[in-house]
Formats: structure tokens, C-alpha cells, sequence
């Protein structure tokens, strides 16, 4: 950096250029409201999957209510046909989350054995006690990097935050073969939106995880979208949710897989928080019930206050204050995904007895 | 609100309609545009409007107290108590976090007791954006560069929509003279306002959203898990995310402020063309680049004094620079990673000019060798700035160097083509840009709207359903 050569020149204010005509401003409205109705009009279709699957509420009531009749017009003239055949030609097709998503396929897996089935095709036996129920891996209490453990972690943003870490970690150690299959914004509320049944099942086929680690719900605390729409937190809401949790539980397990499950911390918000409490309380119900029960795992102490409130900030074991979480109140830093993704490993090492250096 | 969405498409609508129709009314089109960008500010959150009112309120009382004072002495401690003013607000809100956790750990492996509260504030988007712009201005009034503002026209200075959230940071001197005076509804220039939209979009919601999800993400995500191949196409990979990203935005900023009648100074100029990285800092987000310089490097002495006293100047500002764009170590490390780079290359520009050499070697081969080596030393920091921390910064790097011979499954022929074509784009030379827009401009309208429709479409059938924030509006 020099006066004489300073680090930025004067940045000018826009090329003028003598060949560009220019415009009355109402002709430029005409132009861009013009070229707009006429891109809405191909794009309705899509515009209207995407307010079908936003939270219930009147946002959505309106979009539905204005692009229903466009969507239908579109369609009848085969004009949607531009976007569904691009989508079919790009192979965007089928269950879209949108930004946000992380799914990173460890390179282990390409070279992995076929998963050794345990008897009954389950995860193997729970010897209850304790903290939780207590298992083991089958046949994987010893892996090595020529026969890893396969581990898929499956989540929304709170799982992206955490997967990231575990993933890492896990890989760290040499003897593990992650998949990460994260997606912001999505639960098990909304399928309509993202399938996670449906996108579990592909993960079991391809990853052929020998456990599989969840952390789902954040975005669960949402109405059924109908008809009728089925409040949240309402009676046929929490059986409905609980019925969806266990089979999504069942379902991890189909495959022999051991399934840890990750509860929600507690929020800055104080509705939020106690949401996630009603979500932690449903859940860890439901991994009871499993059979063999799937470990759920409390995030509510590893990062709130003991009194289990909300905490932006603890004391790691190394005495050093950490921030765990985000400004916004719910997500979390890379330390506070550190923090859980260790409570993982922890319990890989512990009440599963796996042998990971 | 973010500039890809439905809700800002109906919104720049009406804020277009109502630019152009109080277009002759000054204060009505003042008041209605203010009221705009509030609304489109408070979008977030009504709770921030109000930090960007008492910003403005500092700045505007610092501004009137500078000009009112009278004497050296007393012009320069209204000027000093309004910018520590600015920077209280911005310092309470962006680093008050990370200094109370790093002092806390600092008294505490001293043995001593909490020296501060631990709070955890909640970042306002764009407070660094618009702090700028009111330092700028309190500090232009003292240096004269500037008269004072009415408060409308500095209120609606320091908030006007399109630069508001993430720039391009504006001077006074730019913005203030074109908001006292009228636009001519007549002629917009509307073709390089659209190009400008359509290309912003098209790289932030196409190219940004594709080499996030495609490597950066994944890798960033979790450096152990990959590949020297993919950690060393992660941080290529970031560098075109946050350039599309980035660039993006403010093409879409300055678009939309052409469309009202407003121009902005540019802020990236093919960034990744730059031979040094002095030249990179000419290209890259311009206007804090030479905000840094004349209030921050000048004073400080700049490069009048010794060359010693020339590289302290510089380590502090692009230190401070990485402090930034936000309270973190990754920062501050980006930062003094960029200072030692121009420091290196402040010295060795001097030995060759004292030995009667060019200060930059030239020759076809030489240039594209120093566009090469510098690219690659940007790409370094970046790795830095995405990092959640150090750690991961240098297990990234510990990949690229050691993870050889596994497979790269992540790394494909598309993502590279991307990454090659983004990249090798900034070499077109602007006046083709021209000419295309100049034949776009002298088309009917009614092939403007079939063009612009199937842009549209394009951009919105290749990008992803919903739209990540721009990485610049947590800064």
C-alpha cells in the first residue's frame, strides 16, 4: 500500500456507453413486470410446490389462493412442460430440500463389505441399565481402516451443525466410514417438503451404515397441513408426530443398523425451548419403545446451564470458556457441534463398546 | 429481505413505481424512499431499525458538531466522540462476544476472576456497512471534503435500499449530491441495470449455490473426510462461491439503484485477474478497500515513512480489515495472512525500483505466472476466512498437502468446467459487456420481455428452491 500506489483506485460511477439507449421510466416498468408475469406463468407449477410445502399459515393460504389459477393455466397450455422437462433433463427430480443440504458420501463406502447382518436383523441385543439401554455394534466393536465402521448421520441445520464435527472426528480416527446426509429446514412434520423416509431408506442402500445417528426436529414444531390441518401440539398432532418418530426410528433400524438418537438443546426462546423439550420428551418415549431401543442421546445438560437453561457460553473440560452457540439464539458453532459430536464418540467408545483410537 | 426472492421482487416493484411517480416532489420522494428502506430493512426485524436510527442520529449530531466548532482542537473532539460513538455501537454488537470469551480465558489462565460479563449479543445484519459510511461521513465534514447534511438526506444516505445490507460502502460525496437532485424519469439506463440484475442473479442463485453445495460445504464441512483433490478444489471452489456471492450482490445493488436512477461506484473489478496483492485489493470490494486506505492507512502515515514504519501501516490495516468482516481469529488471520503478503510485496517492489528495475517484472509469461501465484495465495485465505476456526483452516490444508492417491469423487469434470469458466470469465473484456447491452437497449420491447423471461427462467430452473443469505451480510 503506497499513496503513490494506493491499494484501491477510485472506483468510477458506471460506464457510460453512447450506443445504449435509454428508457421512460414506464416503458422499463412495462418491460419488467411484462417479462415477469410471463416467467411466472411457466415457472406457477413450481412456484406452487414451493408454497405448498411452507409452514401452515396464511402466507402460504394467500400464495396457494394466486398461483392455483396461474399453476392451472400453465399447465393446460403445456407451458410448465419447459421447466419439468429441463428438471428431467438436469435430473432435478424428487426430493429437493433446496440450499442448505450436505451430503457427503465417505469414500469408504464405495470399497465397503456388504454389512454383516446381526441375528433378527437387528442391532443387537440391549442389555437396558444404566443411563440408557446398553448394546454393542455387531461385530464392530474392533474396526479397523480395512473393515470400518460405517456411521451415517442423518439431520436438519442443528444436524449439519453437529455432523460436520462427527463426521470429521470420526474420520479422524481412521477406522470409521461417515456419511453425512444433512438438510436445513427439514423434519419429519413435512415430508411434503422433504421425505426423510424416503431418503433414509436410499441411505441405507448406499451407505449400509452399521450405525446410524439422527438428529432431527427442530423444524418439527409445525402444523399437518391438511385438509384438515392438524394444529401442532394438539392431541391427534402429538400422535400423528409420534407415530411418524417411531416408524422413522423402525426404519433406521430395518437394516441391523444401531440407532443413536440426538435430542435437542434448548433454545434462547423461551416457546422454542420448551417446543424442543415436548419434541426431546416424544422422542426419547418413542426409542424406548423401540425394539431393541434406540439410544437417545441428551443434548438438554452437554450444552445448557445444569439447571437445564439456555447457555450461549460453557466451561469446556479444559476449564476455557466456549461459545456453543450462534447469535440467533438456535443453531450452533463449530465449538457446540464439537461439544455434541464428542458426546457421540463418547458413547460409540462406552455403552456401544466399539474401540475407535 | 434478500434481493432472489418473491418478496423483494413485489417490493422493488412498488419502490420503483414510487421512486419515479415522487420522482418531482424532493421531499416526498426522500420521505417515501426513506420509509422504503426502512420497511425493507425492518423486514428482518423491526428491533434493528432502531440501531440504524441511532447510527444516524450519532452521525448526524457528530457531523453538525464537527462543522459548528469552532477551532482545530474542538473540530477534532467532535469528530473523535462521534466516531468512538459509531464504532461503541458497532464494537457492542459485533466483538463484544469474542472479546469477553478471550478475556475471560485470558484472566482465567491468569488465575484471576471474570474480568467482564459473558453476553451474547445478537449481530444486526449490515451494522458494518452503514458504520462505515457514517464514519466516513463525520470524518469527510471534519477533513472538509464534505458540508453537512440535512437529516433526511443523510437519514436516507445511510439507509437507501440497494447498498443498505451489504454495500457497496458509498461516500457522501457520491450518493448526497444525487439525492438533492431529480432524476430524469426519461432516461433510465435500464439495459445495463438489467444486465447487471440478471448477471448478479445468476451468479449468486446458479454458480454460488452450485460449488457450495457441489465441495465447498461438503469439504469445509469436514476436511478429514476428503481427498487432497477436493480440499484443494474447496478452496478454488470458495474462492468462486464467495466472488459470485459477493460480486453477485453488489451487481444486483448498483442494478437496482441504476433502475431508481442512483449510481454506485463499482466494487469488484475481475478480481482474480490481479497480478500482486496490492493489485488484488484494487479489484476486490473496492470501496472498503479504499475506505481503509484514506481512513485508516493514510493516517496511520501510509508509506511516507521508513519501511519498517510502511509495513507496520500495513499490517494494521488489513489486520483490522480481517476484524471486519467479523470477530474471529479466522479473520484476524485472513487478515494478517493479506498484510504479510503486501508487506512481502511492498519491499521486494522497492528493492527492484532501487536497483532500477520495473517495480512488477512484465512479460506475457511473467503475467500469467504472477495471476496464477497470486490466485493461489487468495485462495490460501480463504481458506482461512470459511474455516469454522483454525484448526479446521489448517486440517484443510493438511489435506491438500498429505491426502494424496484417495479417491476425489466429489471433484467432476462440471465442477472444475465451473470453476475454470467462472475464473477465466473475467478476462472478457468489459466493452463486449457493452455491446451486448447496447443491442439489448435497441431491441422491441416485446423481444426485451422474451429475453429477460427465459433469463428468468433459467436462473430460477438451475438454482436451488430456496436461497442461501449472501455471505456478506453477516459482516
Amino acid at each position: 500500500m503506497s499513496e503513490t500506489a494506493p491499494p484501491t483506485e477510485t472506483p468510477g460511477t458506471g460506464t457510460d456507453h453512447h450506443d445504449r439507449l435509454r428508457a421512460p421510466w414506464p416503458r422499463v416498468l412495462k418491460v419488467g413486470v411484462a417479462a415477469f408475469l410471463v416467467w411466472l406463468v411457466l415457472f406457477a407449477p413450481t412456484l406452487q410446490h414451493n408454497a405448498k410445502v411452507s409452514p401452515v399459515g396464511t402466507r402460504r393460504t394467500v400464495a396457494l389462493d394466486i398461483l392455483g389459477p396461474i399453476a392451472a393455466a400453465s399447465r393446460a397450455l403445456q407451458l410448465s412442460r419447459i421447466v419439468s422437462e429441463t428438471d428431467a433433463l438436469t435430473g432435478r427430480t424428487g426430493n429437493q430440500p433446496g440450499n442448505g443440504s450436505v451430503t457427503v458420501i465417505g469414500p469408504g463406502h464405495r470399497h465397503s463389505p456388504p454389512p454383516k447382518k446381526p441375528g433378527g436383523g437387528h442391532g443387537g441385543p440391549s442389555t437396558g441399565g444404566g443411563g440408557g439401554p446398553t448394546t454393542t455394534v455387531a461385530g464392530m466393536t474392533n474396526p479397523s481402516a480395512a473393515d470400518p465402521l460405517r456411521v451415517l448421520i442423518l439431520g436438519d441445520s442443528l444436524g449439519i451443525d453437529m455432523g460436520g464435527p462427527l463426521q470429521n472426528d470420526l474420520a479422524n480416527t481412521g477406522v470409521v466410514s461417515a456419511t453425512l446426509d444433512a438438510r436445513e429446514s427439514t423434519g419429519l412434520t413435512r415430508p411434503d417438503y422433504f421425505n426423510w423416509p424416503a431418503e433414509l431408506q436410499s441411505d441405507l442402500g448406499t451407505a449400509r451404515p452399521q450405525v446410524v445417528v439422527v438428529m432431527i426436529g427442530a423444524n418439527d414444531p409445525q402444523d399437518f397441513p391438511g385438509p384438515p390441518d392438524v394444529p401442532y401440539s394438539s392431541p391427534q398432532w402429538n400422535v400423528l408426530y409420534a407415530g411418524r418418530v417411531a416408524a422413522f426410528m423402525q426404519l433406521a433400524q430395518s437394516e441391523g443398523a444401531t440407532v443413536l438418537w440426538m435430542g435437542m438443546p434448548p433454545m434462547q426462546s423461551p416457546q422454542l425451548s420448551s417446543e424442543m423439550a415436548d419434541i426431546d420428551a416424544l422422542d426419547q418415549r418413542q426409542a424406548a419403545l423401540c425394539t431393541p431401543p434406540v439410544h437417545f442421546i441428551s443434548s438438554w445438560t452437554l450444552l445448557g446451564t445444569p439447571q437445564g437453561t439456555y447457555a450461549p457460553f460453557i466451561t469446556n473440560g479444559a476449564g476455557q470458556v466456549v461459545n456453543v452457540r450462534t447469535p440467533d439464539g438456535i443453531h450452533l458453532t463449530p465449538a457446540g457441534g464439537e461439544v455434541l459430536a464428542q458426546a457421540v464418540l463418547n458413547y460409540l467408545r462406552g455403552p456401544l463398546h466399539i474401540t475407535l483410537p | 429481505m434478500l434481493f432472489p426472492t418473491f418478496d423483494f421482487a413485489i417490493f422493488f416493484a412498488i419502490a420503483f413505481t414510487v421512486n419515479w411517480l415522487t420522482n418531482p416532489y424532493p421531499v416526498a420522494w426522500k420521505l417515501s424512499m426513506l420509509g422504503l428502506s426502512y420497511v425493507f430493512y425492518g423486514w428482518v426485524g423491526w428491533s434493528y431499525c432502531l440501531l440504524l436510527v441511532a447510527t444516524t442520529t450519532i452521525a448526524f449530531i457528530g457531523g453538525t458538531a464537527v462543522s459548528a466548532a469552532a477551532g482545530e482542537r474542538a473540530r477534532r473532539v467532535a469528530m473523535g466522540l462521534s466516531c468512538a460513538g459509531l464504532l461503541g455501537l458497532l464494537g457492542w454488537f459485533k466483538y463484544y462476544g469474542f472479546v469477553s470469551v478471550n478475556l475471560d480465558n485470558f484472566t482465567h489462565a491468569l488465575g484471576i476472576g471474570r474480568a467482564i460479563p459473558l453476553l451474547q449479543v445478537a449481530l444486526p445484519i449490515a451494522i458494518s456497512f452503514y458504520t462505515f459510511m457514517a464514519l466516513s461521513y463525520v470524518i469527510d465534514i471534519y477533513r472538509r471534503q464534505l458540508q453537512p447534511a440535512r437529516p433526511l438526506d443523510l437519514a436516507l444516505y445511510l439507509s437507501f435500499f440497494p447498498h443498505l445490507l451489504a454495500g457497496p460502502i458509498v461516500r457522501g460525496n457520491e450518493l448526497l449530491p444525487q439525492l438533492r437532485r431529480r432524476r430524469d424519469p426519461r432516461a433510465v439506463d435500464y439495459s445495463r441495470a438489467l444486465w447487471l440484475i440478471m448477471a448478479g442473479l445468476f451468479k449468486k442463485v446458479v454458480i454460488s449455490s452450485y460449488v457450495s453445495t457441489a465441495i465447498v460445504q461438503p469439504v469445509f464441512t469436514a476436511p478429514a473426510q476428503h481427498s487432497a483433490p477436493e480440499a484443494i478444489f474447496a478452496a478454488w471452489g470458495y474462492a468462486v462461491q464467495i466472488y459470485c456471492d459477493f460480486s453477485g450482490y453488489t451487481d444486483i445493488a448498483i442494478g437496482l439503484a441504476l433502475l431508481l436512477g442512483i449510481r454506485f461506484p463499482i466494487n469488484f473489478n475481475a478480481p482474480y485477474t490481479a497480478r500482486n496483492l496490492q493489485d488484488f485489493w484494487r479489484r476486490w470490494h473496492i470501496t472498503l478497500s479504499r475506505w481503509l486506505r484514506d481512513y485508516l492507512y493514510i493516517p496511520l502515515g501510509g508509506s511516507s515513512g521508513s519501511e519498517a514504519q510502511t509495513v507496520r501501516n500495513i499490517m494494521i490495516t488489513m489486520v483490522l480489515g480481517g476484524l471486519w468482516h467479523g470477530a474471529a481469529w479466522t479473520f484476524v488471520f485472513w487478515g494478517a495472512l493479506h498484510g504479510l503478503g503486501q508487506a512481502v510485496g511492498h519491499v521486494r517492489r522497492r528493492s527492484r525500483v532501487r536497483r532500477g528495475l520495473p517495480a512488477v517484472a512484465e512479460g506475457p509469461v511473467r503475467i500469467w505466472v504472477q495471476r496464477f501465484l497470486t490466485f493461489q495465495f487468495v485462495c490460501l485465505g480463504w481458506v482461512f476466512f470459511n474455516a469454522g476456526g483454525l484448526s479446521n483452516a489448517f486440517a484443510m490444508l493438511g489435506r491438500a498437502l498429505s491426502a494424496w492417491g484417495r479417491p476425489s469423487p466429489l471433484v467432476t469434470p462440471l465442477l472444475a468446467l465451473v470453476i475454470v469458466g467462472t475464473v477465466v470469465s473475467q478476462l472478457v473484456p468489459a466493452v463486449r459487456v457493452e455491446r451486448l447491452q447496447a443491442m439489448f437497449s435497441r431491441q422491441r420491447s416485446v423481444v426485451q420481455v422474451g429475453v429477460l423471461a427465459v433469463l428468468l427462467l433459467g436462473i430460477t430452473t438451475f438454482g436451488p428452491v430456496g436461497v442461501a443469505p449472501f455471505i456478506y451480510y453477516r459482516f
